[in-house]
């Protein structure tokens, strides 16, 4: 695990990459489904939020 | 001269989550060199707080393509 | 703009450089697979298997200095990139480390040598394609070494969380072992090569561009012309980061699949 640490800034970063990509695009896909506005911002946020907490899971433990 | 000024407003957003990482990795490395056996403990830390901060450049990033 | 541009230069507008300028055209004919970067990479395979050929060939206990050069290369790629990253299956990769290395090391170098002065990773399609075979060679190594369903579940399923969650996290890890790996691999090694290119332009260019202008901007070009070179010693600096990042970032994603928990 100690070895692994010197890559963890760069596996971080792509989390929080993928979270707001993937659930933004879910988000962003539902708004011109559905014709509303508010699904990307809050895919957005939930996307960020799950990857924290992902963070959180593999290097805060 | 043509362009978006959302890139300039991510450029701004960017100076804060830019100096608090570098804050908290300064600390982290100041922490270690002063008592090197303290790196287990400092370093979770140290990667959720860079982790955070990191977060708002990226929500910053994301939403000058998106607005 | 234009009244400024007029004020400051007597000559024709300055057309800063863009994009469209690493559009180059092809060399031979009409052939569109014969442009400059095609034969970058095919001089760059060249100049590497000369000189390690040579640096090797006469490989002595005392070593010659070319044969000091190569294996100094080697050594670090070995040592640095594959023992400390890898672990103890790292014989395997390194001649794949190594190969990048130098590849990335070499096509890079181009922006800065004379006469050559075309990085050729500031075309993204070299980029990609570096990218695409890190990817391969990652994910076939962890399907090798731990079977595909265990491989798959290490990735899909995060240990010590409720089920429910699941759904939540398992698109993030798919996400950024499929998509935002590889691509971001190439993106930060082609947007490096391809901003830094712009940047000597600029410089290169405006000066030219100046020297032509009134005796005033006459005067000012050095400055611009010192600055080009001044950031051409930069842009050395970041050519060598970026082989070496991404040479770094594949030995990791190598050694995160062979590791056996996460």
């Amino acid at each position: 695990m100690s070895r692994n640490n010197e890559g963890a800034a760069w596996t971080i970063l792509g989390y929080l990459l993928s979270g707001p990509l993937f659930w933004g695009g879910v988000g962003y896909g539902l708004d011109t489904w559905l014709g509303t506005g508010y699904f990307l911002a809050s895919g957005l946020l939930l996307g960020m939020g799950a990857a924290l907490y992902l963070v959180w899971l593999r290097f805060g433990r | 001269m043509t362009g978006t000024l959302n890139l300039v407003g991510y450029g701004l957003a960017a100076i804060g989550p830019g100096l608090a990482v570098g804050m908290i990795f300064s600390a982290y490395i100041n922490g270690v060199a002063r008592q090197p056996e303290a790196r287990s403990v400092l370093q979770p830390i140290a990667f959720l707080g860079f982790a955070m901060a990191e977060a708002l450049a990226l929500f910053g990033l994301v939403l000058a393509f998106v607005l | 703009m234009r009244s400024m541009y007029s004020f400051l230069a007597e000559g024709d507008e300055f057309v800063p450089p863009s994009s469209r300028d690493f559009v180059l055209p092809p060399i031979f004919g009409d052939n569109p697979y014969s442009t400059k970067p095609i034969f970058l990479v095919f001089l760059s395979v060249i100049l590497l298997s000369l000189f390690f050929v040579m640096a090797s060939r006469k490989a002595a206990i005392v070593p010659s200095k070319m044969q000091f050069a190569g294996e100094t290369v080697y050594a670090y790629v070995r040592n640095e990139l594959g023992r400390d990253i890898i672990g103890h299956e790292f014989m395997r990769f390194v001649p794949y480390l190594f190969s990048l290395f130098t590849f990335i090391l070499v096509n890079n170098w181009f922006g800065i040598i004379p006469m050559l002065q075309f990085p050729t990773m500031s075309r993204i399609s070299f980029a990609y394609v570096l990218g695409i075979i890190t990817f391969a060679v990652f994910h076939y190594v962890g399907i090798r070494h731990h079977g595909i369903i265990k491989y798959l579940k290490d990735i899909l399923f995060m240990p010590g969380v409720p089920k429910p969650v699941y759904i939540l996290l398992t698109p993030i890890e798919v996400a950024t072992y499929l998509i935002v790996r590889p691509l971001t691999l190439s993106l930060r090694l082609f947007a490096n090569m391809f901003a830094g290119h712009l940047l000597l332009m600029i410089f290169i260019l405006g000066g030219e561009h100046l020297l032509q202008g009134a005796i005033t901007l006459k005067l000012v070009s050095p400055f611009a012309f010192a600055f080009g070179i001044a950031l051409t010693f930069f842009e050395f600096l970041v050519q060598c980061l970026q082989a070496y990042i991404f040479t770094l970032l594949t030995a990791l994603y190598i050694g995160g699949a062979l590791a056996d928990e996460h």
